[in-house]
């Protein structure tokens, strides 16, 4: 008697892990709530606004950081040196002719605008990996610093990654021609003399914290604009 | 004059006004006798207060004569006060008072610049003074104002025209200096002297500048009350973007104000950087660089409101949600700007405002509002990621009463009484602390104060020691190598000398049938062997006892140390008692050395040296013990003594054992006996038949004439003397005496190599021979077994 019942037992235990791993592997799916959007893949569950959704979170998230980073790097660094007297020197991204105000924002093409991002964030690829690593030669630099900095970088890449989701799905015809600016301060970064080193930090994050805030906005304009037909 | 002025202010002093010496000769001369007060008061300053002679000295060569001969240094008496004052004055701007002092040119100096320096001259005197009345610009003549100046009033009044004079030259530097400064360098903070001045002063400048939608902004400046005292002149604000050469004037002046400049959505750029500058017509008074999304400063939201969500259940206290919209000029829905919103409370007769976190959303609940109270609410809202907030709302009314909720009568809430809850807590830990700590339970205290553990002797029980018995101790002595208890009776002895293991000698073959012989007695032997064991004995026993005859094995008393002694003790077994007829070998020669050499041992007893014996052991060891074996029987009950007394030194003394046991075969069976021992030892069994033979064949006197022991022992050198003489004449009497004792107390145990057995104190007249029972060292053993 005890084997018939213990036999029954394992049999159903069987059954359970039977069950189980064929239903793991038919669904193929994770534990997560959002649809996995394999890379590449042209049938992508995300829709737009979905990924909209995620772009501009992942915007704001960047210049909440930028923000951040530059005013700590500014009360620890900046203060008594004179940084916000010298002219803030234009940024490596000033020759991308993005738009200055709302009516612009809402006048250029969508478009040219998503390639406007595209381009911002390309050229912040480089300068941003170079700081995440240059910072950290920075005499005693703190710590929220720091990985601030790695943060960005990473999170920049994923916007990056994201906004050429977008724009594969919102573009109808080909990608024109690569928006990009090469960014050549990298040596600035390195001098020597701490004071000249400092300012060029300072400026970057400066510029970052800008253009941040820029593709942040544009974002959001973009967001209104295409998926709430400017009826946010 | 004294001639104690610190020489390197005037160095100092010296360098800048040769520097501004060029402006006005006179005047820097006439405004120097002033500035040796001043100078006077520098130095003082360092080390103040020094007597006011020590200010009289002419620092500066160009000091007209008129004036250098003044006492610019009133009296002691009205005149301290003047460099004390000056020691109190800690201005920031040393080296301003030198520039003020070099440069004294008249009030007339440019028509803008003069009335600016006088109102720096005003400025700084009144910093120096206190509050004084500014009096207008002073002429240049000083030097007769200076001569007869007598009282505090004077003195001041002169300082204040000095000032005035030095401001209008002071000017002149400035202007330089800044139109020296490369444009578009940013907004250069106004010099320290012009710092210093201004909070007097209100120079205009630029307040601030304000978007609040980052689609237009603002810049509003201050004029001061510069235009009071000079001609009134026209402000402008010039701005510039960045990559722009050319200041570019306000484009519209009117829309935010006065004294404002409004930059339309048409001249806004958001994320370009800006520069305006304050100026008139050759003058820039104050310059700010910045960019719009910088400034941005958010209206305060409208339309706030407030809607009941619920109550508690007594009507005490409840809950509201508060609603809002956000500022209008504010383009959130566009997402053009994002705005979080931080709300402020509060009961209407408090004073401190509670705040909630910033938040984005545009309502916000409000929990446990106090019913019976009124409450004030007040939002304001910034740009998400900026730091600074806009102004705040209009104040929201929260009365609860107008809804019809309101609990008037109702009694404030108790609050927790921890005090009470404090108190009790102690006492009450305390009453249980003292309780445990008295309570008699040990297991309660020890739970609650565990004893600190004691170190213990793995495997020794010091109580055993203290209070166990001997044969106890013994007992879990001999469980560890290389010690040998020394209570072995003889009755193991005797077993281990019978048993033959596993002997491939061909001499001991002879006792096997002996051994077989005897097999039942010596079971009979072993077992009572057994009883009289030491109980650890039998513990220590080593299960792998080989297999053999050993029927000792049962109580395994021999082999508690080890195999190899046990098979030392079987060949010394061998060799002493059953071998004992192959070898007529005697060992006088041997037993000689060995009995002195025990003596040597006896006498130390802490020295368990076998060497000795193993050197000097040769020849063959007479084993033969199996004649003691066939009279094992006989003797069996000769084994046991009862101890008599105990000397002090330790031995036992027995009482006269049988001594008539022996029968007539054991006599000739010990004279036969040749006891070529080389070892120490005979078989006690042996020793004491033979004696007890030629005991009973001589006269007990006779025997206890030879001499007792002194403990009544068979030592060795009775022992051996007394084989000896059986050995040397089969009918010789035991020249020793013939204590039938059947013990021999060992004295020294090394095992495996054998024992020692305590010599007597009597003389050994035949040292030729040690003889030993049933005891042979190893080493005699391998001398004698090759």
């Amino acid at each position: 008697m005890p084997t018939m019942s213990t036999r029954g037992a394992s049999l159903k235990g069987l059954l359970l892990v039977a069950l189980l791993v064929s239903h793991m592997l038919l669904t193929k799916e994770g534990v997560t709530s959002l649809p996995i959007c394999p890379k590449g893949s042209v049938n992508c569950q995300l829709s737009l606004e979905e990924l909209f959704d995620r772009a501009v979170k992942l915007a704001h998230y960047i210049h909440f950081l930028s923000s951040e980073i530059f005013n700590e790097f500014d009360e620890r660094y900046a203060q008594g040196r004179g940084f916000i007297a010298k002219a803030v020197n234009s940024c490596h991204t000033a020759s991308l002719t993005t738009p200055e105000d709302k009516e612009q924002a809402q006048q250029i093409h969508h478009e040219d605008l998503l390639n406007l991002i595209l381009g911002v964030l390309r050229s912040w690829n480089d300068p941003l990996i170079h700081l995440a690593s240059e910072v950290q030669r920075i005499k005693e630099a703190p710590e929220t610093i720091l990985w601030k900095a790695v943060e960005i970088e990473e999170q920049n890449k994923r916007l990056l990654e994201g906004m050429e989701k977008i724009v594969g799905r919102v573009h109808s015809g080909e990608v024109e021609n690569e928006i990009y600016t090469p960014w050549d301060g990298l040596p600035s970064l390195q001098l020597a003399d701490e004071d000249s080193r400092l300012f060029a930090f300072y400026n970057l994050l400066h510029c970052l914290r800008r253009d941040s805030h820029k593709i942040d906005n544009y974002l959001k304009v973009l967001k209104c604009r295409l998926i709430h037909d400017n009826n946010c | 004059m004294a001639a104690e002025c610190p020489a390197p202010q005037q160095g100092r002093a010296g360098t800048e006004r040769a520097a501004a010496s060029e402006a006005s000769a006179t005047a820097a001369e006439t405004a120097s006798a002033a500035a040796g007060g001043r100078r006077m008061g520098r130095g003082i300053r360092e080390r103040c207060p020094p007597p006011p002679a020590l200010c009289c000295s002419p620092l500066r060569p160009s000091l007209p004569p008129s004036l250098r001969s003044a006492p610019l240094c009133s009296p002691p008496g009205p005149a301290r006060p003047a460099p004390r004052e000056e020691c109190g004055l800690s201005p920031p701007p040393r080296r301003s008072r030198s520039r003020f002092m070099t440069v004294a040119a008249s009030p007339e100096v440019g028509a803008g610049r003069g009335g600016r320096s006088l109102k720096r001259s005003h400025g700084s005197g009144a910093r120096r003074g206190g509050a004084r009345p500014l009096p207008p610009a002073a002429p240049p003549k000083l030097g007769g104002s200076f001569r007869a100046s007598r009282g505090r009033s004077m003195d001041l009044r002169h300082l204040l025209f000095t000032l005035a004079l030095i401001c209008a030259n002071d000017s002149l530097f400035a202007s330089d200096a800044r139109e020296e400064d490369a444009p578009g360098k940013g907004q250069r903070a106004p010099s320290w002297k012009a710092a210093a001045v201004k909070d007097l002063l209100q120079w205009p400048q630029i307040s601030k500048c304000r978007s609040p939608e980052m689609e237009t902004f603002s810049c509003f400046w201050t004029a001061g009350n510069f235009y009071n005292l000079t001609v009134p002149r026209i402000l402008q604000l010039l701005y510039k973007k960045s990559n722009e050469e050319d200041w570019k004037e306000c484009p519209d002046y009117i829309t935010s104000g006065q004294n404002s400049c409004y930059f339309n959505a048409s001249y806004t750029s958001v994320w370009t950087p800006y520069c305006v500058q304050l100026a008139s017509k050759n003058e820039v008074y104050d310059k700010k660089c910045f960019s719009v999304d910088e400034i941005v400063l958010p209206d305060p939201p409208v339309h706030l409101n407030w809607t009941l969500l619920n109550t508690s259940q007594t009507g005490i206290h409840g809950d509201i949600q508060v609603r809002w919209d956000p500022p209008p000029t504010a383009d959130v829905r566009k997402g053009w700007i994002t705005l979080e919103y931080e709300l402020q409370y509060k009961e209407v007769n408090e004073t401190k405002w509670k705040e909630l976190k910033p938040r984005l959303s545009t309502m916000v609940p409000l929990y446990s509002l106090k019913t019976a109270r009124d409450y004030e609410i007040r939002i304001r809202s910034r740009q998400r990621t900026s730091e600074k907030f806009g102004e705040f709302s209009e104040i929201l009314y929260v009365s609860f009463s107008q809804i019809g909720i309101g609990c008037d009568h109702c009694t404030e809430e108790v609050e927790f009484p921890w005090f009470l809850v404090v108190v009790f807590g102690v006492c009450g830990l305390a009453v249980t602390v003292i309780s445990i700590m008295l309570s008699k339970q040990p297991r309660l205290k020890m739970l609650i104060f565990p004893p600190v553990p004691v170190p213990k002797i793995k495997g020794i029980d010091p109580d055993l020691l203290k209070k166990g018995k001997l044969e106890e101790v013994n007992s879990i002595l001999a469980c560890h190598d290389n010690y040998k208890t020394q209570l072995y009776s003889d009755d193991l002895w005797v077993e281990f000398i019978e048993l033959d293991i596993e002997d491939p000698d061909e001499k001991n073959r002879a006792s096997d049938t002996d051994r077989l012989l005897s097999e039942d007695h010596l079971k009979s032997h072993s077992s009572l062997g057994a009883k009289d064991d030491d109980s650890g004995r039998a513990s220590c026993c080593e299960p792998d006892i080989p297999e053999t005859d050993f029927s000792a094995s049962d109580t395994c008393d021999a082999t508690s140390d080890s195999d190899q002694f046990k098979k030392a003790t079987e060949k010394e077994e061998d060799l002493l008692c059953l071998d004992r007829q192959d070898n007529d070998e005697s060992l006088p020669s041997l037993a000689n050395t060995d009995l002195q050499r025990q003596h040597r041992n006896s006498q130390s007893e802490n020295s368990h040296q076998w060497a000795p014996f193993g050197d000097s052991v040769e020849s063959p060891r007479p084993s033969a013990h199996t004649q003691i074996s066939n009279q094992n029987s006989l003797a069996s009950t000769d084994f046991y003594a009862q101890v008599s007394d105990i000397t002090p030194a330790g031995r036992v003394v027995l009482s006269p054992g049988q001594k008539s046991k022996l029968g007539r075969a054991q006599r000739e069976v010990c004279t036969e006996q040749s006891f070529t021992m080389d070892n120490t030892y005979f078989c006690e069994a042996d020793v004491k038949k033979c004696i007890a033979v030629t005991s009973h064949e001589e006269n007990e006197p006779h025997v206890q004439e030879q001499g007792y022991n002194e403990d009544g022992y068979f030592t060795t050198e009775s022992l051996t003397t007394t084989v000896a003489s059986l050995g040397a004449s089969t009918a010789a009497p035991p020249s020793s005496e013939m204590p039938v004792a059947d013990y021999t107390s060992i004295h020294i145990v090394q095992s495996p190599q054998g024992l020692v057995l305590n010599a007597t104190a009597l003389t050994v007249p035949d040292k030729e021979f040690n003889v030993s029972c049933g005891y042979v060292s190893t080493d005699q053993l391998n001398k004698i077994m090759p």
